[in-house]
C-alpha cells in the first residue's frame, strides 16, 4: 500500500470566540492518497471547511488552537513547522481554492499581477518573461480565452466563472501536490459548476494531483470523488470509499443525510388524486408580462437603455398546483415572482387573477386581492421585522384584513398557525433573531397563511438552508397545501427539489420561458436545448431506488 | 447548527446594553448626569441670596422669590420627565405627555411666576440680609452675574487669589465667580446642544424622508440642496447669520439647527432606500398593511438606530458651535457661556489659565462624554461585531 | 458643479438680505457721527458705487455679472456697456478696507492655503501610522491606548488646543518655544531661504522661520483630523486583514508583511481618499480660528472681520471662493480615487 500523500491523525481545532470556546473539529482522522480526491461532506456548522483552512494553518492565529494532532505531508508534520516553514508548503505545494471568486480576488490588482505573484513567492530566482510565460500557461489550462488579453484585466470585468476559472490557475500557477478546495461551486450557477467541475477532473487526470474537496451537496460527491468523509458537528461520522458511504451508509446520521435529498424523498400518496382533476379556468393568467428597468446615465439621468428582466412572458396557473419556476441567476424568475404581487410595477402587459385585472388597481381596490396572494422569502436574515415581536408579525396582516374578532381571537389563530408549521406556541413571544434559520422560514409561512390565501409564491425559500431542513420544509409545504388547498409559484434553481415538488414546471432564460409543462415530462424529455443543457449539468447521486 | 439563545429580550433593551458596555460610557453618562443636575437647579447651586433664612422669627426663601420664568419652567419640566419616567408607557405616548404637559407649564408659569425685574446683588450682602437668626445659603455663594462691585473686584484672578472671599475657580474679567458661571453655563449648553440638533434632526429627517419616498426629481433638488449646505464651511455660514441676525439665544439655537441638518437628511435618505428594498418590508407591502403602519412600524424603528448615533455627535457639534462664536466674540452677550469665557484666556497678554482650563475643560469633557456614547452606540448597532464573530 | 456654487452665494446673500437691516448704505452711515447733510452725501456715494439702493434679487444679479468673466462690461457711473467674453473678474471693493477685493484676497488667500496645504500631508501620515500600527496590534497596548487618546483628542475643541497650545508653549510664563503669533517674524523677510552660519551665529533662513512659525498652528489645526483618520484607518485595515482576498494571498504563501504592504494596504486606502473630499471644508472651518488665535493674516481672519463689519462684498467673495475651493477638493479626491480603484471609472 502506497504512502497517502496527505495523513490528518486526531485533528483538533478550537476557536476562541470571545469568551466561549468552540471544538469545530474535534478529533478527526482520514487519509488523501496521491491522485485521488477525498470529500468532506457536511452541514454548515460541520466544520469542514475548518478542517480545510486548518491543513495549511489558514485559521486567525489568535482565534484558533490545534490542542491535538498530527498533519503528515511529506513526511513533515504541518501543524508542528514553523512560520517560515508552512509558507513554503502554501501555494506550492499545498494549494487552495475559495468559495466567493468575487471576494477571493484582491480587486485592486490584475490577475496576471496576482498569479505571477504566487510564482515569485516560492521561486524567487524566476525570471519576469518566464514568470509571464507560466502565467499564461495556467490560465490556458484553465481555458480562459484570449490569455495574454485578460492578462492585464482585473477581477471585476470577469464573471463569476471565469474568477473561479483564475483561481484554480493561481492554485496551479506552482504545480502544487495537493489542491484543497473549499465548496468551489456554491456560488456558482448550476450549468457553470458542471464546466468547472469537469475542468478540475481534467487537470487531475493531466497532473496527477490530490483533492480535497468540501462541500455539502451528494450530487457533487458522486462526481468527484474516490473518498468521502461525513462530518457531523466537529465529528468524522463517517468515511469510506464513495460507492460504499452514499449506496451503503452505515452511520445514522448519514443515512439521514442521504433520505433527505429531494431525490430521495418520498411524496404523500394522495397527490395522485388531486393531478387527475383539473379545473378549467386558471387561478392566475398572466400574458405578454414584461417588466423592463430603464437603465439611466449621465448628468440628468437619462435612460438609455432597459434590463429586460421579464420579456413577454405568458403563464396560467391552475388552482391547487405546485408550479416551480426554475431557471439560473438572473433569468428573472424573482422579478416575475414579485411583478404578481405587484411588488414591483410591470412595464406592460397582463395579470389576471381569477379574472380580474390586477395591473393599473388602486392600492385600495387593491388590497381585498391582496389576501388572497401572499408570498415567502428566501433569506431568513431579513425576512422578519427584528423589532416586532412574532405575534404582532401574525396578527398585524389579520387585523387589517378583518381576520378574526378580537385580539384574543387572533392570537390564538397565531397560535394555531404557529402550530400547523410545526413550532410551540410560546414562539409568538420572542423576537426574530432568537430563532436558526429555519424556524424562521416556517415563521415566514406561517405569515404567509395568517390571511388563508389562496397563492403563494415561494421564492427561494430553502436556498439558504440545509439539505435536511430543506426537506421538512418541503414536507410541510406538500402537507400545508393538502390542507388548505393552496396553489404554490414555488421559485428556486434546485432541480432536485422541482423533480420532487412540483406539478408543472416553467424554465426561464433571460426574461423569457423557454419550456412549460408537466414536471415529469420537462424533466424526462426536456425539448429546449438550454433545458436540456440545464438538465445534464446537474450532479446526481444515480441511486438505485 | 448554532445554538439559539432564547433570552425574550427586545432589540432595543438589548442595544442599549451593549453601549452601556461600551468603553468609559458609565463616565459619560454620569457626567451628562452632573451637567443635567446643574443646570436644572443652578439658582440652588450658584446664588448670591440666600435658600433660606430666618429674620425676626419669619422664615423666608429670597431665592423662590427671585426665580426667573426660565428657572421655573426648567424646574417644572424636570419634574415631569422624572414622573413620566416612572410610569409604565410606551416611548410614543411619553414623547406626546413630555411635550403637551411642557407646554402647558409653560403658559403657568408665565403667568404666575413674577420675579422682580432688577436684581441688585450687593443687596444681599448689606446688613438687611446678613443680620439674621440663621441662614443657609447656597453651595456657591455668588451669582453668575454678580459682578461684586461692592467688594471692588479686581477681575480675572486666579482661584484662591482674591482675598477676603473665596473664589474656587478665580474670576473672570468683569468681576463674577466663575463657577458659578460655569454651573449656569451647563443650562446654555445643554439646551443649545439639544434645541440646535433637535431642529436639525427635524428639518434633517423630513428632507431626507422625502427625497427617499418620492425619488426622481425630488430627490435630485433635495441632493443639490444638501450639497449646498454641505459644502459652504458651517462656521463660517453660521458667523453670517449671526453677525446679521444678531445675538440672542433662541436666534443662536435655530441658527446652529439651520446649518446643521444636511448630515440627517443623508442619513435618513440613505436608510429609506435601503429599507424599502427589505424582505420584510415587502412582506408588509404584500399584506396589504397601510401605508402610516409600513412607514411608522416596519421602516421607522429599524432606520433610527444610525439616525441617533449622528444625534450624540451632533449634540456634541452644536455645543462646540455655540463656544466657538462665542469664543470669536460673536455669541450671546450676557448670559454666562464657557465658550466667552475661554475667550478671555489670552486676553490682557498674561495667560489666565483657569480662564482656559475651567471652562475649556467643561467643553472638552462634555463633548467627550456625548463622543463615547456615540462611538458606543454606533458599535452596538453593528450587524458585524456581534457576540459570535460568525464562526462557522 | 456651477449650479452648486451659484446655489451658495445665493444663500449667503439671502442671509444677509434677510437680515434685520438688511445691506443697505443706512447700516454702514447711520451709526456715524455727522451732519445729517454729510450723511445724506454719504449714503449716496455709497448707493451710488456699490448699489445699495437696488432691490436685493437686483443687487444679486449686478454682483453675480461683475464675478464673472463674461457678462455686460459696466463702466464707472454703473451704465451698462456691451456684452463681452472676456471682460475679467470685478470682485468689487471692501467697504471696511476701502481696497479692492481681489487684492486683499491676494494677500491672504495663500497664507490660507500654506497652512491647510502643510496640514493635510502630516495630518495623513500621523493617522496612517497610528491607524496601521493600531490595527496591526490589535488589542495590544497601543492599540487600547491610542483608541482612546484618539477619541479623546478629537474632542478637545480647537480654540482650547490653541489657547493651551499658546499659553504653555509660546509664553514668557512657562515655556517660550514658539512665537506667539503671526506666520513670519519680522526679520524674516530679509533673511536668505536657507539656514546657514553668518557672521553673527545662526541665522534662520525665512525657510526655517517659516517653518519655525507654522509648527503651532498645524498642531492646532491637524490634531482633530488625525484624531478622526486613525480611527477610519484601523477600521479600514482590520476590515481588509480578514477579508476573502487577503485569506487567498496568505494561502499562496505570502508572508504577513507582503499581504499587509502589496494586498491590503491599497484598499485600505480607498476609503480615506473618500473621505479627504471632507476634510478641506472642515479645515477651512479651523483656520478660522487657529488665525484668530494665533494671529495669522489669511482669509480665516478675514472671514470673521468681514462678517463682523457686514463688509457684502467681501463676504460674497469669500463665500465663492472658499465653496469654489472645497469644490476643487471634491472633484480632486473623485479623481485620485478612480485613479486608485479600477473598479470606478470617470463618468
Amino acid at each position: 500500500m502506497t504512502q497517502p500523500l496527505l495523513e490528518v491523525r486526531n485533528l483538533r481545532t478550537y476557536l476562541q470566540a470571545g469568551a466561549r470556546q468552540v471544538k469545530a473539529v474535534d478529533d478527526i482522522s482520514f487519509s488523501i492518497p496521491k491522485g485521488e480526491t477525498f470529500c468532506l461532506v457536511g452541514e454548515s456548522g460541520s466544520g469542514k471547511s475548518v478542517s480545510a483552512l486548518s491543513v495549511i494553518r489558514l485559521l486567525p492565529e489568535g482565534v484558533a488552537t490545534h490542542p491535538s494532532g498530527e498533519i503528515i505531508f511529506n513526511d513533515q508534520d504541518l501543524l508542528k513547522l514553523a512560520d517560515s516553514g508552512i509558507r513554503a508548503v502554501r501555494g506550492s505545494q499545498i494549494a487552495m481554492i475559495f468559495q466567493e471568486p468575487m471576494t477571493s480576488l484582491n480587486p485592486v490588482l490584475s490577475i496576471g499581477e496576482q498569479i505571477t505573484e504566487a510564482l515569485y513567492a516560492h521561486n524567487p530566482d524566476i525570471s519576469d518573461s518566464e514568470a509571464e510565460q507560466r502565467t499564461l500557461k495556467a490560465l490556458e489550462q484553465v481555458q480562459i480565452a484570449h490569455a495574454s488579453r485578460r492578462f492585464h484585466d482585473y477581477p471585476h470585468q470577469l464573471s463569476g466563472g471565469q474568477r473561479q476559472r483564475v483561481m484554480i490557475a493561481m492554485a496551479l500557477a506552482c504545480e502544487p501536490q495537493l489542491l484543497i478546495a473549499d465548496e468551489p461551486t456554491t456560488a456558482l450557477d448550476v450549468t457553470v459548476q458542471a464546466e468547472i467541475l469537469r475542468l478540475m477532473r481534467q487537470i487531475q487526470e493531466d497532473t496527477g494531483m490530490s483533492m480535497l474537496f468540501i462541500t455539502h451537496d451528494f450530487g457533487v460527491v458522486a462526481q468527484m470523488a474516490q473518498w468521502v468523509g461525513v462530518m457531523q458537528q466537529g465529528q468524522l461520522v463517517e468515511s469510506g470509499s464513495c460507492a460504499s458511504v452514499l449506496h451503503q451508509p452505515q452511520h445514522a446520521y448519514t443515512q439521514q443525510l442521504l433520505a433527505a435529498l429531494p431525490e430521495n424523498l418520498t411524496k404523500p400518496k394522495l397527490q395522485a388524486a388531486l393531478e387527475l382533476e383539473r379545473p378549467a379556468t386558471p387561478l392566475l393568467s398572466i400574458r405578454d408580462l414584461k417588466v423592463w428597468f430603464p437603465i439611466n446615465k449621465g448628468l440628468f439621468r437619462r435612460t438609455v437603455d432597459y434590463v429586460h428582466a421579464v420579456d413577454e412572458v405568458s403563464l396560467d396557473i391552475f388552482p391547487g398546483q405546485i408550479v416551480a419556476l426554475v431557471g439560473e441567476s438572473g433569468c428573472g424568475k424573482t422579478t416575475l415572482g414579485r411583478a404578481v404581487l405587484q411588488l414591483e410595477p410591470p412595464t406592460s402587459g397582463s395579470i389576471k387573477f381569477r379574472d380580474q385585472e390586477l395591473i393599473g388597481l388602486s392600492a385600495r381596490t387593491l388590497r381585498p386581492l391582496r389576501q388572497k396572494m401572499q408570498i415567502a422569502f428566501q433569506d431568513p436574515q431579513s425576512s422578519l421585522n427584528p423589532r416586532l415581536l412574532i405575534e404582532t408579525t401574525l396578527t398585524e396582516p389579520m387585523k387589517v384584513h378583518g381576520i378574526g374578532d378580537s385580539h384574543e381571537h387572533r392570537i390564538e389563530l397565531a397560535s394555531q398557525l404557529l402550530e400547523s408549521v410545526q413550532l410551540t406556541r410560546d414562539f409568538l413571544w420572542r423576537y426574530a433573531h432568537e430563532f436558526s434559520g429555519g424556524q424562521r422560514q416556517r415563521i415566514g409561512l406561517a405569515r404567509a397563511l395568517a390571511v388563508n390565501p389562496e397563492f403563494i409564491v415561494c421564492d427561494e425559500i430553502t436556498s439558504a438552508l440545509d439539505v435536511s431542513v430543506q426537506a421538512e420544509i418541503l414536507q410541510l409545504l406538500l402537507s400545508l397545501r393538502q390542507q388548505r388547498q393552496l396553489t404554490l409559484l414555488f421559485i428556486t434553481h434546485n432541480i432536485g427539489v422541482v423533480e420532487y415538488l412540483s406539478d408543472q414546471t416553467v424554465v426561464m432564460y433571460q426574461g423569457k420561458i423557454v419550456e412549460q409543462g408537466d414536471t415529469a415530462q420537462v424533466c424526462q424529455q426536456p425539448q429546449h436545448p438550454y433545458t436540456q443543457k440545464l438538465l445534464a449539468a446537474v450532479p446526481r447521486l444515480k441511486t438505485i431506488r | 447548527m448554532i445554538k439559539v439563545v432564547l433570552s425574550g429580550e427586545s432589540y432595543a433593551a438589548r442595544v442599549w446594553r451593549k453601549t452601556r458596555n461600551g468603553v468609559g460610557v458609565e463616565v459619560g453618562l454620569a457626567w451628562i448626569a452632573l451637567l443635567v443636575f446643574a443646570a436644572v437647579f443652578a439658582p440652588f447651586l450658584a446664588n448670591s441670596m440666600p435658600l433660606l433664612m430666618s429674620k425676626d422669627g419669619i422664615i423666608s426663601a429670597p431665592v423662590l422669590h427671585y426665580l426667573s420664568i426660565e428657572d421655573a419652567w426648567v424646574l417644572a419640566s424636570f419634574f415631569i420627565a422624572l414622573l413620566l419616567y416612572k410610569l409604565k408607557l410606551r416611548a410614543g405616548q411619553r414623547m406626546a405627555l413630555f411635550l403637551v404637559s411642557a407646554v402647558i407649564a409653560a403658559v403657568l408659569v408665565n403667568v404666575y411666576v413674577n420675579p422682580p425685574k432688577l436684581v441688585i446683588y450687593d443687596d444681599f450682602r448689606s446688613p438687611a440680609y446678613t443680620q439674621v437668626a440663621w441662614r443657609v445659603m447656597p453651595p456657591i455663594p455668588y451669582a453668575p452675574t454678580d459682578y461684586l462691585r461692592d467688594l471692588v473686584s479686581k477681575g480675572l484672578e486666579a482661584p484662591f487669589e482674591t482675598t477676603g472671599h473665596l473664589h474656587l475657580m478665580g474670576t473672570e474679567e468683569n468681576g463674577a465667580d466663575v463657577l458659578s458661571r460655569m454651573i449656569h453655563a451647563c443650562r446654555i449648553a445643554l439646551s443649545i446642544g439639544l434645541i440646535a440638533s433637535g431642529i436639525a434632526l427635524f428639518i434633517g429627517v423630513i428632507v431626507g424622508g422625502l427625497m427617499g419616498y418620492f425619488s426622481g426629481l425630488t430627490d435630485m433638488l433635495g441632493m443639490r440642496l444638501v450639497e449646498i449646505f454641505e459644502d459652504i464651511p458651517t462656521l463660517f455660514l453660521l458667523l453670517t447669520f449671526v453677525a446679521f441676525f444678531g445675538r440672542s439665544l433662541y436666534m443662536m439655537m435655530v441658527i446652529i439647527g439651520i446649518t446643521g441638518w444636511s448630515g440627517y437628511a443623508r442619513y435618513v435618505r440613505t436608510e429609506f432606500l435601503k429599507l424599502r428594498k427589505q424582505d420584510y418590508v415587502q412582506a408588509a407591502v404584500a399584506s396589504g398593511l397601510p401605508l402610516s403602519s409600513i412607514l411608522f412600524r416596519h421602516m421607522l424603528p429599524n432606520g433610527i438606530a444610525p439616525l441617533l448615533v449622528a444625534l450624540s455627535f451632533g449634540i456634541a457639534g452644536a455645543i462646540l458651535s455655540e463656544a466657538t462664536l462665542s469664543f470669536l466674540g460673536l455669541g450671546v452677550v450676557d448670559a454666562p457661556s464657557w465658550g466667552q469665557m475661554l475667550d478671555q484666556a489670552v486676553k490682557s497678554s498674561s495667560f489666565n489659565w483657569w480662564m482656559a482650563v475651567f471652562p475649556g475643560g467643561a467643553i472638552f469633557m462634555t463633548v467627550f462624554a456625548y463622543n463615547l456614547i456615540g462611538e458606543a452606540f454606533r458599535d452596538a448597532i453593528d450587524p458585524k461585531l456581534t457576540d459570535d464573530a460568525g464562526i462557522e | 458643479m456651477i449650479p452648486t456654487l451659484l446655489g451658495i452665494t445665493v444663500l449667503v446673500f439671502t442671509v444677509m438680505a434677510m437680515s434685520p437691516g438688511g445691506i443697505s448704505a443706512q447700516t454702514l452711515v447711520g451709526g456715524m457721527d455727522m451732519k445729517p447733510q454729510e450723511k445724506q452725501a454719504l449714503l449716496n456715494y455709497y448707493n451710488k458705487r456699490y448699489g445699495l439702493d437696488k432691490p436685493a434679487p437686483l443687487q444679486y444679479l449686478h454682483w453675480l455679472n461683475n464675478v464673472l468673466p463674461i457678462g455686460f462690461v459696466m463702466d464707472e457711473q454703473g451704465h451698462q456697456g456691451a456684452f463681452s467674453f472676456s471682460k475679467g473678474m470685478d470682485l468689487g471693493t471692501s467697504f471696511q478696507y476701502g481696497r479692492p477685493v481681489a487684492d486683499i484676497l491676494v494677500e491672504r488667500i495663500p497664507i490660507t492655503l500654506l497652512l491647510n496645504l502643510v496640514t493635510i500631508p502630516v495630518t495623513y501620515l500621523i493617522a496612517i501610522f497610528v491607524g496601521m500600527k493600531s490595527a496591526t496590534h490589535r488589542g495590544g497596548r497601543f492599540d487600547v491606548g491610542m483608541g482612546m487618546s484618539m477619541l479623546a483628542l478629537w474632542s478637545i475643541p480647537t480654540m482650547l488646543a490653541g489657547v493651551l497650545l499658546l499659553g504653555f508653549f509660546a509664553n514668557i510664563q512657562h515655556f517660550q518655544w514658539f512665537p506667539t503669533s503671526g506666520i513670519s517674524s519680522r526679520e524674516a523677510l530679509d533673511m536668505p531661504f536657507l539656514p546657514h552660519w553668518g557672521a553673527s551665529g545662526f541665522v534662520r533662513g525665512f525657510l526655517l522661520d517659516r517653518l519655525w512659525h507654522l509648527v503651532l498652528p498645524v498642531l492646532c489645526l491637524s490634531y482633530g483630523g488625525f484624531a478622526a483618520l486613525a480611527k477610519l484607518t484601523r477600521t479600514s485595515i482590520l476590515e481588509n486583514l480578514h477579508s476573502d482576498y487577503a485569506r487567498t494571498a496568505r494561502a499562496k504563501g505570502l508572508a504577513e508583511h507582503e499581504v499587509l504592504w502589496r494586498h491590503v494596504f491599497r484598499n485600505s486606502l480607498l476609503p480615506l481618499i473618500t473621505i479627504s473630499a471632507g476634510l478641506l471644508p472642515s479645515l477651512l472651518a479651523g483656520s478660522l480660528i487657529v488665525e484668530h488665535i494665533f494671529s495669522i493674516d489669511g482669509m480665516g481672519q478675514l472671514a470673521v472681520e468681514a462678517v463682523k463689519g457686514r463688509d457684502r462684498e467681501l463676504v460674497l467673495s469669500i463665500t465663492w471662493v472658499s465653496g469654489f475651493l472645497t469644490l476643487i477638493g471634491y472633484l480632486l479626491a473623485d479623481f485620485c480615487y478612480t485613479l486608485a480603484d479600477p473598479r470606478v471609472s470617470y463618468d
